[in-house]
């Protein structure tokens, strides 16, 4: 049974004259404490399946289910992590988590919200750095806090939009094993938007690629059965992991390919023109 | 320390007066000292030019209020201002003094009075010394001149008459058919005018020279003469307070009072018939005079620094008005298009009016709340000048608050539509957040505009004030008040420099991001 269900949607944006549409019946069904990754090129409308799974867009078509339950409006059910963080520059660290947290549990004490707030900031290894803001922290601090954010809410749903694509590669690496194992000690169910085959290789139970677009769907699923706990190290000479990424690699390469030849059919053609010269004698 | 210093040095926006910091802890000296050169001596060179070519141009000039003054005559202005202010001060003060405190500051007026004395009477000496020694030099200079003017008179006289008996001479002798020897006569009674002419003139400069030598006043005499008048003015100002505090004060004229009601009184008790009748009115009429006595103030004018502090008060009623309409309805503009496109024109339309053009009609508008002026607790053309302030003050704070709004990142409203924040938790706890530093931006215009129109307001509406204090200042007319009027120009200059720190101090502290807000 789907836990988290998309079924058939359809975005588009633009008036009926000119519409371009992002997603066109796009279904896409993640179990229960799931962890899966949608990979896609840039532009194949990954952040919009993000908006229409957290609410933000309201699909033009078809319905978002949790738990068999419809959810139109977005919520702190569903938590989402930015791509660019989106922290309110004007708070501190505690300041950021603690306007979830008061909103989330409006009847938490004083104190006990302070401690439960001190938790998530020694979950994401933000200790410390408390009373710092945005701005001083670096861009994987800030992802961090952006996670301890969405996580002290508690959401049923964690919805990772690019959350590790503007971080610098040795960052990047330490934030996945993070995020990975913060996904073993507390299971739920989590959908990762992300560029990278090998991110998703490293992080997903399953990895569902985004068939380019304009009007983009989901393709071929790859359940990715590599072993827990897997190392970033290793991983590289492991006989599956080379042939589930080729087989990912070559799938992705075959949808561009495709995705060209199709649009090369709606080739303008060019008007049978020569330049002539003028004032010639 | 150090750090925290440069800090509030960078927060206050004073960031070249960090080099001064570092070179006090001793930090890269030579680096310091060449920052020091170049952000501070240079500037301060920079304005002791402008003083110095400002006290060259500035006598050039002459105007009905005599000269432009030059930086000297604009400070001692500021010292008369001063003065004034402190003996205004203390005219208040005697009024009210009693008993002891009293009786002890008559004591020392009187020895100041003492203590002048011989300084006066050196001061008088002096002034007959040098008047003596600079007419005893005036005449020598004089005497010269003189001789020469009256020779050179005699001389002319006789000149002229041998000329005229010459020509006559010529006359007589002329025949009846000579016609050459009567054109002769006419040359020659041309020329005769003429030597009249010229030595008349001669007379005439000699006769300049020795009255500008007259009216030149030598620095030595106006300096003893200074001298003189200020110490006489000293006098008379110590004798005019001795004089309030015996006889012209709170104290006394009670004392005075009941004694004459008592006298009254006793009279009262013994009178009959008409003359009894006027004697209780009488009683009753003193009784309320005393009761009013008792309370009430001296009244004096107003002094330029109590101005200052009027204007100061006017222009924050005014941009606090201001700010109260300003922010509310630029936040409502921010958030919905359709107020903003229903406010546009509105705004567009009042924004360009000029204060002066507000300030009569609000003056008619806010006097129609008045049923009697006089004895309101808060005056119409206060009140006045201040709206006239709010009024062109606003628009900067309203469209900063409204741009501020409608141009909120829309990651943080996502945040807030995930977090399904209520409406008035979004506007307190992200919407004004997110718009603060540009609201605070705003009001920092305003406040600039503010001070500028108020004193124009306050020159129009003779709503005490610096405004009030200049155009009183331009009705006097004299060299004094037109200096005066200088020093206006640097308080108003200083006090809204002072003012747009203070906004640059908020700004800063309530910008989260690290760009900066100000030079």
């Amino acid at each position: 049974m789907a836990y988290l269900e998309m079924e058939n949607v359809c975005v588009g944006f633009g008036p009926a004259s000119h519409r371009s549409e992002v997603l066109t019946d796009a279904s896409l069904s993640v179990h229960e404490n799931e962890f899966v990754a949608v990979v896609g090129f840039s532009g194949s409308g990954k952040s919009t399946v993000v908006s229409v799974l957290g609410g933000l867009i309201k699909p033009d078509k078809g319905v978002v289910r949790i738990d068999g339950k419809v959810a139109a409006e977005p919520g702190p059910d569903r938590g989402i992590v930015f791509q660019n963080y989106s922290l309110l520059p004007w708070l501190s660290v505690k300041g950021n988590i603690e306007i979830a947290v008061r909103q989330v549990y409006p009847k938490m004490k004083s104190r006990e919200r302070t401690a439960y707030i001190q938790r998530y900031i020694d979950l994401v290894n933000l200790t410390g750095a408390e009373w710092k803001k945005p701005h001083e922290l670096s861009g994987g601090m800030r992802q961090r806090l952006s996670l301890a954010r969405t996580l002290s809410m508690q959401p049923k749903v964690l919805l990772l939009d690019e959350p590790l694509s503007a971080l610098d590669a040795l960052t990047r690496g330490v934030l996945q094993d993070e995020i990975t194992r913060l996904w073993e000690e507390d299971k739920r169910t989590v959908v990762m938007i992300t560029n990278d085959v090998d991110e998703a290789l490293l992080m997903a139970d399953r990895i569902v690629p985004l068939t380019p677009g304009p009007s983009a769907g989901f393709g071929r699923q790859f359940t990715v059965d590599l072993q827990r706990p897997r190392d970033s190290a290793t991983l590289n000479f492991n006989p599956r992991f080379k042939r589930l990424r080729n087989d990912v690699t070559e799938y992705m390469i075959s949808l561009n390919e495709e995705a060209r030849s199709l649009r090369r059919d709606v080739d303008i053609t060019l008007p049978d023109i020569e330049p002539i010269q003028i004032g010639a004698a | 320390m150090k750090y925290k210093i440069l800090k509030a040095l960078d927060v206050a926006g004073l960031k070249v007066f960090e080099p001064i910091v570092r070179l006090c802890y001793g930090e890269e000296p030579r680096v310091q000292v060449v920052k020091i050169g170049k952000f501070i001596v240079v500037p301060v060179i920079v304005f002791c030019i402008f003083l110095g070519l400002w006290g060259m141009i500035a006598p050039r000039h002459k105007t009905k209020y005599g000269e432009v003054p030059t930086p000297a005559v604009v400070w001692d202005a500021f010292n008369g201002v001063y003065d004034f202010h402190v003996r205004e001060n203390t005219k208040q003060d005697d009024y009210r003094r009693s008993g002891q405190d009293r009786s002890q500051t008559i004591e020392q007026v009187n020895a100041e009075l003492a203590a002048i004395e011989p300084d006066a009477a050196a001061a008088h000496k002096h002034l007959d010394e040098v008047k003596a020694e600079v007419d005893a030099s005036l005449k020598a200079e004089l005497k010269p001149l003189q001789d020469e003017y009256n020779v050179m008179k005699t001389a002319a006289f006789d000149a002229r008459k041998q000329r005229e008996a010459e020509l006559k001479e010529a006359a007589d002798c002329i025949k009846a058919d000579d016609t050459d020897a009567r054109e002769s006569l006419l040359a020659s009674i041309i020329d005769h005018e003429n030597k009249t002419d010229a030595d008349r003139d001669k007379l005439d400069e000699l006769k300049a020279k020795t009255n500008t030598l007259l009216a030149a006043k030598a620095p030595r005499l106006l300096a003893a003469q200074q001298q003189v008048n200020a110490i006489e003015e000293q006098r008379m100002y110590l004798n005019m307070r001795l004089q309030r505090l015996e006889s012209d004060n709170r104290e006394v004229r009670l004392a005075d009072a009941e004694t004459d009601l008592k006298a009254i009184h006793a009279e009262y008790l013994t009178a009959s018939g008409p003359k009894l009748l006027a004697l209780g009115k009488n009683i009753v009429r003193s009784e309320q005079r005393l009761e009013k006595t008792k309370t009430a103030e001296p009244a004096g004018p107003w002094t330029f620094f109590e101005q200052i502090a009027r204007s100061l008060a006017c222009v924050f009623l005014g941009f606090a008005i201001a700010a109260g309409i300003a922010i509310p309805v630029g936040i409502l503009c921010g958030l919905s298009p359709v107020v903003m496109a229903s406010m546009t024109p509105l705004i567009s339309l009042f924004k360009p009016v000029s204060p002066i053009v507000w300030l009569p009609i609000v003056l008619i508008i806010v006097g129609g709340f008045y049923a009697n002026p006089d004895q309101a607790w808060i005056q119409p053309s206060f009140l006045a000048s201040a709206i006239t302030v709010a009024l062109c003050s606003l628009w900067p704070t309203l469209t900063n608050t409204a741009f501020g709004v409608a141009a909120i990142d829309k990651d943080h409203l996502n945040v807030a539509r995930v977090l399904r924040l209520g409406f008035f938790t979004r506007l307190f706890k992200i919407i004004i957040p997110s718009a603060l530093p540009l609201i605070f931006a705003g009001l920092r215009i305003s406040l600039g505009v503010g001070w500028m129109v108020l004193i124009a307001a306050e020159l129009l509406s003779s709503s005490e004030g610096i405004g009030k204090f200049v155009w009183d200042m331009f009705n006097n007319g004299s060299s004094q008040t037109f200096a005066q009027m200088f020093v206006v120009v640097f308080f108003v200059g200083a006090i809204g420099m002072f003012l747009d720190r203070i906004m640059i101090v908020l700004q800063r502290l309530v910008s989260f991001d690290e760009a900066p807000t100000a030079i």
